[in-house]
C-alpha cells in the first residue's frame, strides 16, 4: 500500500505540472484536440496509479511525450493561422441576418433545437432577435443581437456614473492579505482603524474586508452578518 | 517572452531531454541484459554437450552465473518495463538449478529453451520496428 501511496503522490505531481506547464484553461475553453489530451492524460496517469507491476516511467514517458506534441502543435498554431484552422477549426456564422444558415449548420452537425437552445442560453427567446450568431472554435455560441434588442448600456442612456473599481481583498479569513496592502497603498494600522469602525477588535475575527478605489468597505466578522460603509476615498489604489 | 514563456520552453526542453534519455537507457539496458541471457543460454547448451549432461561443475556454474547477471539486470529492468513481461524469464532460471540437483536433463532443456524463446520474444516486442509501431 505505501508503493502505491507513493505512487499516486509522483504521478499527481507530475500530472499536476504538465497540466500547469499547458497553461490554465477551462473545460469550456478548450479546443477539440485539448480536451482529447486532457481525456488521454487522466487516462494514461491511472495506469501506473492501479498496476504496482507497471513501472511509473511507463506512465510518464507517454505523459511527456503527450505534452511535446502539445507544445508542437500550439506553437504551430500560432505560427500558422492554415494549421491553425485546420486543427481547431474555424467560427462559422450560424445565423445572419437573413435568417439562419442550413448549409452551415449541416456542416457543423447541428440541428435547429441545438441552435435555438444556444441562442436561448445567450438571453434571446427569439430568433428574430437575433443579428449574427457564431459557432466558435471551442464549441460554444457566441450571439449578436440586433440593436433594437441590445441591453442598454449606460453610455447607450449617457449617465454619468461614478467609475467602477475592483475591490481589493485586504483581509481573508482572519489573516491580513499583506501583498494587497502594497497594492492598495494602505498599512495594518489602517486596517485596524477599519476594523474598529465595523466593531470588529482583532484582525483574526474578521472574515473578509475588502475596500474599492471610491473608499466601499465591505466587512462581515465570523458568524456575524456583513457591514457595508464609506470611509476618504483611497485615492492611490491602483484601478 | 514572459516568464511563463521562458518556463514552458526550458521545461519542453528538460522533458525531451528526459525523453531521450529514457529511450536510450532503456534500449541498451534491455538488449544487454537480454544478450547476455541468450549467450548464457548457448554456453550451457554448449557445456551440457560436452559434458554429456547436466549434473556437472561447469554447467551448474554456468546456471549460477546465469541467475547472477539476471538478478542485476532484472533490478535495473523493473524501472523501465512492465515486472509481469519479464518475471518468466526469472522463473525458469530458478527452475533449472532445481533440474540440475534432480539430473532432469529433458525439464532441463525444456527450460533453457523457454528462457531463450522469452528473450528474444521480449527482445523483438521491445525493439523500435515498423511491426512493433504499429
Amino acid at each position: 500500500m505505501l508503493t502505491t501511496v507513493v505512487r499516486v503522490a509522483i504521478i499527481y505531481i507530475i500530472v499536476l505540472f504538465l497540466y500547469r506547464l499547458m497553461g490554465k484553461r477551462q473545460l469550456g475553453q478548450m479546443q477539440p484536440f485539448e480536451l482529447v489530451l486532457t481525456l488521454i492524460i487522466a487516462d494514461l496517469a491511472t495506469i501506473p496509479m492501479a498496476e504496482v507491476s507497471v513501472p511509473v516511467l511507463e506512465g510518464i514517458v507517454p505523459l511527456f511525450t503527450l505534452v511535446i506534441l502539445h507544445f508542437i502543435i500550439t506553437v504551430s498554431c500560432k505560427v500558422s493561422t492554415k494549421f491553425s484552422h485546420f486543427v481547431s477549426g474555424k467560427p462559422v456564422i450560424v445565423i445572419n441576418p437573413n435568417g439562419i444558415d442550413y448549409k452551415a449548420l449541416k456542416n457543423l452537425n447541428l440541428s435547429i433545437d441545438d441552435i435555438t437552445e444556444a441562442v436561448r442560453g445567450a438571453g434571446y427567446f427569439k430568433l428574430e432577435q437575433v443579428q449574427y450568431a457564431i459557432m466558435e472554435t471551442n464549441g460554444k455560441m457566441s450571439v449578436f443581437p440586433k440593436s433594437e434588442f441590445a441591453p442598454a448600456t449606460i453610455g447607450d442612456l449617457k449617465l454619468e456614473v461614478e467609475k467602477s473599481a475592483l475591490p481589493i481583498n485586504l483581509v481573508s479569513e482572519g489573516k491580513i492579505l499583506k501583498e494587497n496592502l502594497s497594492v492598495a497603498k494602505v498599512d495594518e494600522n489602517y486596517i485596524t482603524n477599519l476594523l474598529k469602525k465595523a466593531d470588529i477588535k482583532k484582525v483574526k475575527d474578521c472574515l473578509i474586508l475588502t475596500i474599492d478605489k471610491g473608499g466601499s468597505v465591505f466587512v462581515q466578522a465570523f458568524g456575524e452578518a456583513y457591514k457595508t460603509f464609506k470611509v476618504e476615498p483611497l485615492g492611490q489604489v491602483q484601478e | 517572452m514572459t516568464k511563463f514563456m521562458w518556463f514552458q520552453l526550458v521545461s519542453i526542453f528538460v522533458i525531451l531531454a528526459l525523453l531521450i534519455t529514457i529511450c536510450a537507457v532503456e534500449d541498451k539496458l534491455v538488449s544487454d541484459a537480454l544478450s547476455s541471457v541468450s549467450e548464457y543460454c548457448y554456453q550451457i547448451e554448449n557445456a551440457m554437450l560436452e559434458n554429456d549432461g547436466i549434473k556437472n561443475n561447469e554447467v551448474n556454474s554456468l546456471v549460477e552465473n546465469l541467475e547472477e547477471s539476471w538478478l542485476s539486470n532484472e533490478r535495473s529492468l523493473c524501472y523501465i518495463v512492465n515486472h509481469k513481461s519479464i518475471q518468466e524469464i526469472g522463473v525458469e532460471i530458478i527452475k533449472l538449478k532445481t533440474y540440475i540437483e534432480e539430473d532432469d536433463i529433458k525439464e532441463f532443456s525444456v527450460s533453457l529453451e523457454l528462457i531463450k524463446l522469452y528473450s528474444e520474444q521480449y527482445n523483438h516486442f521491445m525493439g523500435a520496428n515498423f511491426k512493433n509501431i504499429l
